[in-house]
C-alpha cells in the first residue's frame, strides 16, 4: 500500500539514522547513511549534502534512489522511492537544515565534521512499509488542531503585549506540556533580542540579551524560520553563545552588568520559533526539555501557528494601543515614600541604571526608568502615558509601538525582581502609574 | 583513487567487525538502475575471508532476490551504532545460497549483540527490539566475494577505499 509522506513525517526526525541506496551509471549500487532526511512538503524531502560522496555522484548521474527510514517511537521502517531534483545552497530550507545538522553533529561528538554544503531536494514517488517491521508499540498521540484552536482563542482575548506573551507561555504549558520556555523581543535599533518573559527557570532571566545569529534562538531570528533540535548541542548552545558574548562585550561603566541567560543545563530538545507580524520580526519563542526528541514536526507546526497569531495580535494591539485624544490627568504621588532611601545611578553613556551597587537595566528601558524617576522627583508625577514616552526626546525610542510595550514589560519585570520599591502598574490602555515606595536619591553620571 | 578490483581477502579486523553487532544494510539494483535497500539480520565471513554471506528476512527480500538473480551486483554497509565506524563492501557475483542450519543461531546472536549496542547508547530496549524487527521465520542467505571495500565512517575520509594486503 502506498502511504502519504505526511503520515510518516515523524520518521524524518533523525532519531534513527536513515539509509539511502543509489546506483552509478555503470550499474554499481551504493548504500550510505544520511544524517538527516528533511520533510519539505507532502511530495518532497531534502537530504543534507555535506561531502562529495558516492551517493551524490550517483544521483547526479542517475536520480533514482531508495531511502529507508524508521519511526522514532514504533520502530516500523518505511521505504521511500525518491528522485533527485536539485540542490539548494541558501534560503530558509538550507538554513534550517544547517542548524539542525549542528545539533546532530554535536550530539554525535562530531563537531566540525558535519558542514552543510547544500540541501538536495528529492521528489517522493512512493512510500511503503517494509514487510516484517510492524510493531506493538503505539505512537504517541499527535498534537492536534483542537489544542491550537483553544490556545488561539485564549490569546485573542489578550488586551496588551504582556497578556499575549504570558498567555503564550501559559498555553504552551497547559496544552502542550512545555515546562521551560521564554519569549524574547527584538530591539531593531540595537539589533538585539531580549527576554521579556519565561517559565520554569530558577532565575527568570528577563532582560537577558543575544544577537540574531547567536545560538538556536538567534539562528531562528536571523532565518525567520522555526529551528529545532532533538539532541543537546553545544555548537548552537545559546548559553555558551551568551557567555562568550558577555565576555566579548566586557564591562560597561566599569561594572559587569549582563543579565545571565536562563537555561536547562541538561537540555536535550530545543525549539526556537520566530514571532512575525507579516514579514517583520517581533521576537522569538523558545522552548526546551531534558527529554530527547521532545519537539517534533507537530509541535513545530503548533508553536509556529501560535507565534504567528501572537505576532499578528501584537501588531493589531499596537495600532490602537494609544488613543490620540487622551485626557491628561496628572495625579499627585499616590503613596508617600517611606523607609530607607535607595540610591539610583544612571549612566548617560548607555542609559544603564544601578540600584545601590546592583545593575538593574540599560538601554531604552533604562532611559524610561530614569525619566520616570526624574518626573517623580521634580514634578511629583506618578501617572504617565505611552504616548508621552514615545514623544520624549530623551528616550530615543524606535517608532514601532510594540517596542515601547515590550520595554515596559521588561522594565516592570526587572523592577518586580530586583527593586520592588519601584513599581509600574498598568492603569489602562496606553497608560500606567509609577509607584515609588521608598525615598530615592538620584545620581546622574554624565557621558 | 580507484578501488582494488581484485578479490583480496578482508583483513582480520574488518572480518571480525562485520560479523559483530553492527547494522547491516544490503543494496541491489534492477535493470532500470533503480536501487533497493533492506536491513539484514546477520553476517558471516568464510574462513579464507574471501566470501561474505549476509542473512535477510525472506519477507523483505523479494526485490533484492530478483535483482541478484538478474545481475549479481551488491553493496553492503556495516555500521557500529556506538562508534559510527562504518565500512561498505561491494561485489558483482552475489547470489542467493542455501542458509546453513546454524544461521538461525547466528541471527539470534546478532540480534542480542545489536540490541546491546543500541541500549549502550541510550535507546530503550523495547524500541531497539521493534527496530530490529521480528525474528525472521525464514531466512535468505546472500553470498558474494567483496571486490572493493570502502571506509565510510562519517567525515571527510568517508568513501576512501580500504587498502588490503595483496
Amino acid at each position: 500500500m502506498n502511504l502519504s509522506l505526511k503520515s510518516i513525517r515523524a520518521c524524518l526526525e533523525g532519531a534513527v539514522p536513515a539509509v539511502i541506496a543509489t546506483c552509478a551509471r555503470d550499474g554499481t549500487p551504493n548504500v550510505s547513511y544520511v544524517s538527516e532526511v528533511h520533510f519539505v512538503d507532502a511530495e518532497h524531502v531534502a537530504l543534507s549534502f555535506q561531502f562529495f560522496s558516492k551517493t551524490r555522484e550517483n544521483v547526479l548521474a542517475n536520480p533514482r534512489a531508495t531511502v529507508v527510514v524508521a519511526h522514532p517511537e514504533t520502530g516500523v521502517q518505511y521505504r521511500l522511492a525518491v528522485r533527485y531534483l536539485r540542490t539548494e545552497d541558501s534560503g530558509p530550507l538550507f538554513d534550517c537544515m544547517k542548524a539542525k545538522l549542528a545539533g546532530i553533529a554535536s550530539h554525535s561528538g562530531m563537531n566540525g565534521v558535519f558542514r552543510l554544503r547544500g540541501s538536495d531536494i528529492y521528489r517522493v514517488e512512493s512510500v511503503r512499509e517494509v514487510p516484517g517491521t510492524s510493531s506493538s508499540i503505539a505512537p504517541s498521540e499527535p498534537v492536534g488542531l483542537a489544542e491550537v484552536r483553544c490556545s488561539m482563542a485564549r490569546l485573542s482575548g489578550a488586551h496588551d503585549l504582556a497578556g499575549l506573551v504570558d498567555g503564550l507561555l501559559d498555553e504552551l504549558e497547559r496544552r502542550f506540556g512545555v515546562s521551560h520556555a521564554m519569549v524574547l523581543m527584538l530591539d531593531p535599533a540595537r539589533n538585539t533580542l531580549y527576554s521579556v518573559a519565561s517559565r520554569g527557570y530558577a532565575e527568570s532571566g528577563v532582560g537577558a540579551e543575544l544577537r540574531p545569529g547567536e545560538g538556536l534562538i538567534g539562528a531562528a531570528a536571523l532565518a525567520r524560520i522555526p529551528i529545532r533540535i532533538s539532541h543537546a548541542t553545544s555548537e548552537f548552545g545559546y548559553g555558551r553563545a551568551m557567555r562568550n558574548d558577555a565576555a566579548r562585550r566586557g564591562v560597561t561603566a566599569g561594572i559587569e552588568h549582563e543579565i545571565p541567560f536562563p537555561g536547562l543545563p541538561e537540555s536535550q530538545s530545543q525549539i526556537a520559533v520566530p514571532i512575525l507580524a507579516g514579514d517583520r520580526l517581533l521576537g522569538v519563542l523558545f522552548a526546551e526539555s531534558t527529554q530527547t526528541a521532545r519537539f517534533g514536526y507537530d509541535e513545530e507546526d503548533a508553536f509556529a501557528t501560535l507565534a504567528n497569531h501572537v505576532g499578528a495580535m501584537a501588531a493589531l494591539l499596537g495600532e490602537d494601543a494609544e488613543p490620540h485624544e487622551e485626557p491628561v490627568r496628572h495625579t499627585r504621588v499616590p503613596v508617600a515614600a517611606s523607609g530607607m532611601p535607595i540610591s539610583v545611578r544612571h549612566y548617560a553613556e548607555n542609559d544603564s541604571v544601578f540600584v545601590g551597587e546592583d545593575y538593574l537595566i540599560k538601554g531604552v528601558a533604562g532611559a524610561i526608568l530614569w525619566r520616570l524617576l526624574r518626573r517623580h522627583a521634580e514634578e511629583g508625577r506618578a501617572d504617565h502615558t505611552n504616548r508621552e514616552l514615545r514623544l520624549d526626546p530623551a528616550i530615543r525610542l524606535p517608532d514601532l509601538s510594540e517596542n515601547l510595550e515590550a520595554r515596559l514589560i521588561l522594565l516592570t519585570r526587572r523592577l518586580e525582581e530586583r527593586c520592588p520599591s519601584l513599581r509600574i502598574e498598568k492603569t489602562g490602555r496606553g497608560r500606567f502609574r509609577f509607584h515609588v515606595l521608598r525615598p530615592v536619591t538620584l545620581h546622574e553620571v554624565p557621558r | 583513487m580507484k578501488a582494488r578490483r581484485t578479490a583480496a581477502p578482508l583483513d582480520v579486523a574488518n572480518a571480525h567487525f562485520i560479523e559483530g553487532g553492527v547494522s547491516v544494510i544490503v543494496a541491489t539494483r534492477d535493470a532500470g538502475l533503480v536501487p533497493e535497500a533492506i536491513r539484514a539480520c546477520g553476517c558471516r565471513v568464510s574462513r579464507d575471508r574471501r566470501r561474505v554471506t549476509v542473512l535477510v528476512d525472506r519477507t523483505r527480500a523479494d526485490a533484492v532476490v530478483a535483482d541478484l538473480a538478474a545481475n549479481g551486483r551488491i553493496a553492503v554497509v556495516f555500521s557500529q551504532p556506538s562508534t559510527h565506524r562504518t565500512i561498505q563492501l561491494k561485489g558483482d557475483d552475489a547470489s542467493v545460497v542455501s542458509p546453513k542450519p546454524s544461521d538461525r543461531t547466528l541471527v539470534a546472536a546478532h540480534r542480542d549483540q545489536w540490541l546491546q549496542e543500541l541500549c549502550s547508547i541510550g535507546y530503550a530496549r523495547g524500541f531497539a527490539e521493534a527496530l530490529w524487527g521480528r525474528l525472521p521465520a525464514a531466512l535468505v542467505a546472500i553470498a558474494f566475494s567483496p571486490s572493493a571495500a570502502f571506509q565510510q565512517t562519517p567525515g571527510p575520509g568517508a568513501g576512501q577505499p580500504i587498502e588490503r594486503p595483496p
